[in-house]
């Protein structure tokens, strides 16, 4: 059992855990996640870490909640426990040879580019941060990625804060007035990292793109994670878990990405509302 | 008294029954048949079917002892050399094992071995009242890495020897492939639960979410005071046959599909984690896994399940007694048949239809058997202008798995081959010192038995190694 040391409501629909796993916590880096069941019947989900304490033994996850696991998640307690947590899963993101980047963060993915935008910060390089919400309410982590960032914008869909717009929007700006990126890193919907890409490539800028598709084991085993890369090789599959989560931007498949990410949407949407149904019959009671 | 030339039947659930529910499908002997099945057995002086099992159970004296009633005596004798027999006497091939060799398989039917092992590990499971102790420590401390067959045999042998072993695994449960892979209606997960409970009541030390290669490495297990260390981490990576389609949504590699379903348990009526159920099936391969994905696809509702394999029924590797059951259970077997390409669902003019990239069909090529191959098996050939199409809602690869590069990438200095499998000597040393490898992390996908032969192969030789240390 992990138990949960510290819980922050950040918004609403978006909490912060702080999580005691002594192992996990020496060992994660920036761009890796973990993969965590709530109680013995649940489901694993993957989740990308957010930050460690190696000192303390603790590992921080930031997530929305968007379904059914991640609503019994967001109702365990601060000093409650999780059956499971298992990691670090995955690649770190490469920072080598990268002097200059831009960080591109959708929606609660900006608490997975936080690691990585304090990474570049920390190893030394010029990070400019772009950060994109629906919604003024659903905007985090301004502050946190004040604090690493040379240049920070934030940006909100319907301009409840911030600029009003996509992402892409200062993204094309700057590239169109010559700015030259090392690396854009780009983490968030996919629909959001489809957009990124093809404006990174009007400018033929190298992106990386992490990608968070449906997975079991997290080990390279159940492949339900595959997603197609088109390389001058022709076409390969690849695995999230174990050859990713970070892929060259230019070669994924986000079409399919896509698709397969809907794969059990009936389901899942049906599990959440039932799921909601009982905790509000629980606090009526 | 005539022998008998036919081996006793399995009593077993009714195939009507039994394909909609994920109870077992055999029920195990009873103590009559078991006694007239065992009275069979002709003691032969040679033993050939000794060895024709790949961890040497004593077999013709432990029938000896189910004629003398001594069933628990039975038991200390399969124990002896085989850390788990409830689960051997369900999943062992035997048709190719200790069966092939038995003397009364020449001219009849060869003793139901398999059967009776069963009935003897059963029966010990049920009356037997004194656990097992943890013997006398001597002081060495091994890592096991994985907890599926391998590692359960090899952490089993080396507890019995007074070594103190930590088992490292990587999912939630124990167990490995015989928790997430094969099925509940095969092999009772509760049977799994108890074989590690008792390595537990040893003084193994059973450590669950912990991947070596990633939350330690190998290299860290020395560090931490570990004197030996046995790779056993399994199966890796699900292959598929590159071909058109296979990312469409209810393609599943087998996988994928038995975890959601075995370790998930997506087969309860309300599950938490999903599966897509009913609708039509087509499940490529003829090895056991592929059995397992069709039979389970039949019990989550599906209306029509078809075993879609390239080469005839003669090659088809899966166990005898799986393919019987099968076919009893009503599963459609396409065999000489190859996938070329999956086929979805695609609105040309919504392309929000839900519809949308959802599997609808798979065209196969029919095929014919030419001349014997590498493996010595007639190498299936294509006919040309003979694809079809059949109608399906969901395509399960069960085709293999290539080793898992985790603990490669993460290991200095070890070797593994062309396909990724760990390079092993015959003691089941690698190419570091002090660490073994064993089961399908080395050969790629194989038995249960055969996994459980490395783990001992590779316990005596780590006892060797430290006790001359």
């Amino acid at each position: 059992m992990y138990k949960i040391v510290r819980k922050k409501v950040l918004r609403p629909t978006v909490t912060q855990l702080e999580i005691e796993a002594p192992l996990v916590a020496r060992k994660a880096k920036p761009g890796q996640f973990i993969i965590l069941r709530v109680d013995e019947e649940g489901e694993r989900i993957p989740l990308t870490v957010a930050g460690t304490n190696p000192e303390e033994g603790t590992v921080k996850i930031i997530f929305q909640v968007v379904g059914a696991t991640t609503e019994m998640l967001n109702h365990v307690p601060e000093g409650g426990y999780l059956q499971d947590f298992v990691g670090p899963l995955g690649n770190a993101t490469e920072t080598e040879g990268i002097n200059k980047v831009c960080i591109v963060g959708g929606g609660v993915g900006c608490a997975i580019a936080m690691p990585v935008a304090q990474e570049f910060h920390r190893l030394g390089a010029e990070v400019t941060s772009i950060i994109g919400f629906r919604s003024e309410d659903l905007v985090i982590l301004e502050d946190e990625f004040n604090e690493c960032s040379n240049k920070l914008i934030v940006m909100t869909d319907d301009g409840t804060y911030g600029r009003q717009g996509n992402v892409t929007v200062p993204l094309d700006e700057m590239l169109a007035a010559g700015e030259k990126f090392d690396m854009i890193i780009t983490i968030g919907p996919l629909v959001m990292m489809k957009f990124v890409t093809l404006t990174a490539k009007k400018y033929d800028a190298p992106i990386t793109v992490s990608m968070s598709p449906i997975m079991i084991d997290g080990t390279g085993m159940c492949g339900g994670c595959r997603l197609t890369v088109h390389t001058e090789e022709g076409d390969k599959m690849k695995f999230a878990c174990v050859d990713g989560p970070d892929f060259n931007g230019y070669e994924v498949d986000f079409d399919e990405a896509i698709s397969r990410g809907r794969m059990y949407f009936d389901y899942e949407r049906h599990a959440h509302e039932e799921t909601c149904n009982l905790y509000k019959m629980a606090d009526n009671a | 008294m005539a022998l008998d030339p036919k081996k006793h039947e399995m009593p077993a659930q009714d195939p009507q029954v039994r394909a909609h529910n994920f109870d077992e499908v055999a029920l195990g002997y009873t103590e009559e048949i078991a006694l007239a099945e065992a009275q069979r057995c002709l003691n032969c002086k040679n033993k050939p079917c000794v060895a024709g099992c790949p961890v040497n159970v004593n077999i013709p004296d432990f029938i000896m002892k189910i004629k003398e009633k001594d069933y628990e005596g039975a038991y200390q004798i399969i124990n002896k050399t085989s850390t788990l027999p409830a689960v051997c006497g369900r999943v062992c091939p035997q048709e190719t094992q200790c069966e092939a060799k038995c003397t009364m398989g020449v001219k009849f039917e060869p003793v139901g071995i398999g059967r009776l092992e069963r009935f003897v590990a059963d029966w010990h499971n049920e009356n037997a009242t004194e656990k097992a102790e943890a013997p006398e420590s001597n002081g060495h401390k091994v890592a096991v890495v994985g907890s599926g067959p391998s590692g359960l045999t090899c952490a089993g042998d080396l507890a019995k020897k007074g070594y103190k072993v930590s088992v490292f695994e990587a999912l939630h449960t124990a167990g490995g492939v015989l928790v997430y892979g094969i099925p509940e209606f095969r092999l009772p997960k509760a049977i799994v639960a108890r074989e590690v409970e008792g390595l537990k009541d040893l003084g193994v030390d059973l450590e669950t979410n912990v991947i070596i290669g990633k939350t330690l490495t190998v290299d860290e297990l020395f560090d931490m005071g570990y004197e030996a260390v046995f790779i056993g981490s399994g199966a890796g990576l699900p292959s598929f046959m590159n071909i058109p389609g296979e990312s469409l949504k209810g393609v599943y590699s087998a996988n994928e599909y038995l975890t959601r379903s075995n370790l998930m348990k997506a087969f309860r009526d309300d599950p938490r984690t999903p599966i897509m159920k009913g609708g039509k099936v087509a499940v490529v391969g003829g090895g056991n896994v592929a059995m397992d994905a069709a039979r389970t696809a039949l019990r989550l509702g599906a209306e029509h399940v078809y075993i879609v394999y390239r080469r005839s029924m003669e090659e088809l590797p899966a166990r005898a007694e799986e393919v019987e059951h099968a076919k009893e259970e009503g599963i459609d077997f396409r065999l000489l048949n190859n996938p070329v390409e999956i086929l979805g669902y695609n609105n040309p003019d919504d392309p929000r239809d839900p519809k949308n990239g959802f599997v609808t069909g798979i065209r196969c090529i029919k095929m014919e058997l030419g001349e014997p191959d590498a493996s010595g098996r007639r190498r299936p050939v294509p006919i040309e202008g003979s694809e079809f199409e059949l109608d399906v809602d969901a395509v399960i690869m069960a085709i293999g798995t290539s080793p898992n590069p985790l603990i490669k990438n993460t290991t200095k200095g070890l070797e593994v081959n062309r396909r990724g499998g760990i390079v092993v000597n015959e003691d089941g040393l690698t190419s570091r010192e002090a660490v073994y490898a064993g089961g399908d992390a080395v050969t790629g996908a194989a038995t249960v038995i055969s996994a459980m032969g490395a783990g001992k192969l590779a316990a005596a030789s780590i006892d060797e190694y430290l006790s001359s240390k």
